[in-house]
C-alpha cells in the first residue's frame, strides 16, 4: 500500500522526457533508456500520463539503484524525478 | 491519539485511494474466481468480447448465422465484463485516477495491430491469458500449461520488438488529457448504487437465465475493483521479470493460480460442478501458437484481457482501441474456425483441428493434478525470485 512521494521544489533537472500518452511499459523503458544520457548526481524529469508509473519508475529505481526523487502533479500529466546513481 | 475520525479517513484511504499490493490484487482475484465458480461457472474475459464483436459483425451483415447472437445484457460472460468494466471504473472514479487519455498515433496503430493479432491467438487457444491459461489452470485443463509457455515465448518476442521500436520509431506528440479530477468522487458510489440496483432488476426479467446475471454482474466488479486498485497486470507479470528484473506481479500470479486451482478443484472433485468446465479442445498446438501471438501482442498493446479492460475503464484511448479491435477479430476468426469445422471434430467436443481436450485428473488423479500445477506455479515463482536478484533473465536493451 504506497503512498505517493512528494518532490522537493527547486530542483535542478539535468534533462526531460516527455512520455505522455505512453502506456505501460513505454514510460519505463523511455525511462531507462533516457537516464543513460545524464551523468550520475543529475536530475531526469519524466513527464507521463499513465497512472502506473506512479509504481513503475519508483519501484525500478530501487532496483536500479537510482534515487526516486518524487512526482509532482500538473495539469492533466505527473512530473516524476530520478536522481541517478 | 488517533481520534475516530482519523480511523475512519485512514480506513477510507485504505479501501478507496491507496493503491494495493500486487500480491493483495492476486489473494483476492482468486477468491473472486473461486465465487464466480461456485455462483455458476468460470471467470472468462473473450466470450464477452467475442458476443459484442459478433454483434458488431452480424448487424453489419457479415456472419452468416442461424439465429442472432445472444443478448450483451444476458449472456454470463459479457455480463461479466460489464461488470470489471463498472467495477474499474467505480474504482476509479473514487480515486481520482479516471481520465480519458488520447495517446500518439503511434501508441493507436500499435493498438489496432496488438488487439487483431490478440483476437487471433485467443482463438487459437479457446480463450486469453484468462480462460486459456489463469481459468484453464484452475479449471485442470492441459491447455493452460501449454497456453503459459506459450505466452512466456511470446512476451520475449514482444519486448524485443518494443526495444527495436524505441531505436527506430518516435511515438511522436501525444493527444489532450480530459477529465482529469474532474468526476467527483461521489459518482462513483452512485455507479455503485446503481449497479447494485441492476443486480436487481435482473431478478425481475423474463429473459433465458435472467436470475444468474447478477452474480456475474457483482462478482465480475468485484474483480474489476480489485484489478484497478492493485494494478494487478498478468501483461507485467510475465514481462517484466525479462525486462526489470522485477517480480512481484508474477509471484502475485504464480500464488492467485495456486489458490483458485484449490477452490475450483474441491468444487469440480465433489460434484457440486461439471468436471469438463473450460477444458478445451485446444491441447497442445492451439494453445501454444495463440499463446505465443497473444503474449507477443499483449505486450505491444500494454494489456491482455482483463488489463486491457480495467484501463478502458480507467480512460486509456489506446486500450479502448486494443478492446475494439480484438473483440472484432476473435469473432471473425471463431466464425471462420466454425464454418470450417475447425473448433471440433467428433461428437464429444473433445477432439478439433486446433488440438485435444485434455482434463489432466483423466491422467493424474485429482491429487496429481494439483500438484502438477503447484509445481509448475512454484517452478515460475522460484525462477523469478532467483532472478529478481540475478537478473539473469533481463533482456538487455
Amino acid at each position: 500500500m504506497s503512498d505517493y512521494k512528494k518532490a522537493p521544489d527547486g530542483l535542478t533537472v539535468a534533462r526531460t522526457l516527455d512520455a505522455k500518452g505512453l502506456s505501460c511499459p513505454m514510460p519505463l523503458l523511455r525511462t531507462k533508456k533516457e537516464i543513460e544520457k545524464i551523468n550520475s548526481g543529475e536530475i531526469l524529469e519524466v513527464l507521463g500520463t499513465d497512472p502506473g508509473s506512479r509504481n513503475d519508475i519508483p519501484g525500478w529505481c530501487e532496483r536500479a539503484g537510482h534515487e526516486y526523487l518524487g512526482e509532482k502533479e500538473d495539469s492533466g500529466f505527473i512530473r516524476f524525478y530520478v536522481k541517478k546513481k | 491519539m488517533s481520534t475516530i475520525s482519523d480511523k475512519v479517513k485512514e480506513v477510507y484511504e485504505g479501501f478507496f485511494k491507496k493503491t494495493w499490493s500486487p500480491m493483495t490484487g492476486g489473494i483476492l482475484l482468486a477468491v473472486l474466481a473461486i465465487y464466480m465458480f461456485a455462483w455458476h461457472r468460470p471467470w472468462g474475459i473473450v466470450g464477452g468480447l467475442r458476443n459484442w464483436g459478433d454483434w458488431v459483425l452480424y448487424s453489419l451483415g457479415l456472419l452468416d448465422l442461424d439465429e442472432a447472437p445472444a443478448h450483451p445484457l444476458f449472456y454470463s460472460s459479457s455480463v461479466m465484463d460489464l461488470g470489471l468494466l463498472a467495477g474499474a471504473w467505480i474504482s476509479a472514479v473514487i480515486a481520482k485516477e479516471f481520465a480519458i487519455r488520447i495517446p500518439p498515433m503511434l501508441e493507436i496503430w500499435k493498438g489496432l495491430v496488438a488487439g487483431i493479432l490478440m483476437g487471433i491467438g485467443s482463438a487459437l487457444a479457446f480463450g486469453c491469458n484468462v480462460g486459456g491459461f489463469y481459468s484453464a489452470l484452475q479449471n485442470l485443463a492441459a491447455n493452460g500449461l501449454t497456453m503459459m509457455v506459450g505466452l512466456i515465448i511470446g512476451v520475449i518476442i514482444g519486448l524485443k520488438y518494443l526495444y527495436w521500436e524505441m531505436e527506430h520509431l518516435t511515438p511522436g506528440p501525444a493527444g489532450p488529457t480530459w477529465l482529469d479530477k474532474k468526476i467527483p468522487a461521489v459518482v462513483g458510489f452512485i455507479a455503485l448504487a446503481a449497479l447494485i440496483w441492476a443486480a436487481y432488476a435482473y431478478g425481475g426479467s423474463d429473459m433465458e437465465d435472467a436470475d444468474l446475471m447478477p452474480g456475474y454482474l457483482l462478482i465480475g466488479a468485484g474483480i474489476g475493483y480489485v484489478f484497478h486498485r492493485s494494478r494487478l497486470c498478468m501483461v507485467n507479470g510475465f514481462r517484466e521479470p525479462f525486462m526489470t528484473g522485477e517480480a512481484a506481479m508474477g509471484k502475485a500470479v504464480a500464488v492467485s493460480v495456486i489458490i483458485g486451482t484449490l477452490g475450483i478443484a474441491i468444487m469440480k472433485y465433489m460434484d457440486l460442478r461439471p468436471e469438463g468446465m473450460y477444458v478445451v479442445p485446444a491441447f497442445w498446438w492451439g494453445s501454444l501458437v495463440g499463446g505465443i501471438v497473444f503474449g507477443a501482442a499483449m505486450v505491444v498493446a500494454g494489456g491482455c484481457g482483463s488489463g486491457s479492460l480495467w484501463r478502458v475503464a480507467e480512460g486509456q484511448v489506446k486500450l479502448w482501441v486494443v478492446v475494439i479491435a480484438f473483440a472484432l477479430s476473435n469473432s471473425a476468426v471463431r466464425y471462420w474456425f466454425d464454418q470450417n469445422d475447425w473448433l471440433y471434430t467428433n461428437d464429444e467436443y473433445t477432439v478439433g483441428m486446433l488440438g485435444k481436450a485434455i482434463y489432466l485428473p483423466d491422467y493424474l488423479g485429482y491429487g496429481g493434478s494439483i500438484l502438477l500445477v503447484i509445481a509448475a506455479m512454484l517452478v515460475w515463482y522460484i525462477v523469478i525470485d532467483w532472478n529478481e536478484d540475478s537478473n539473469k533473465l533481463v533482456i538487455e536493451m
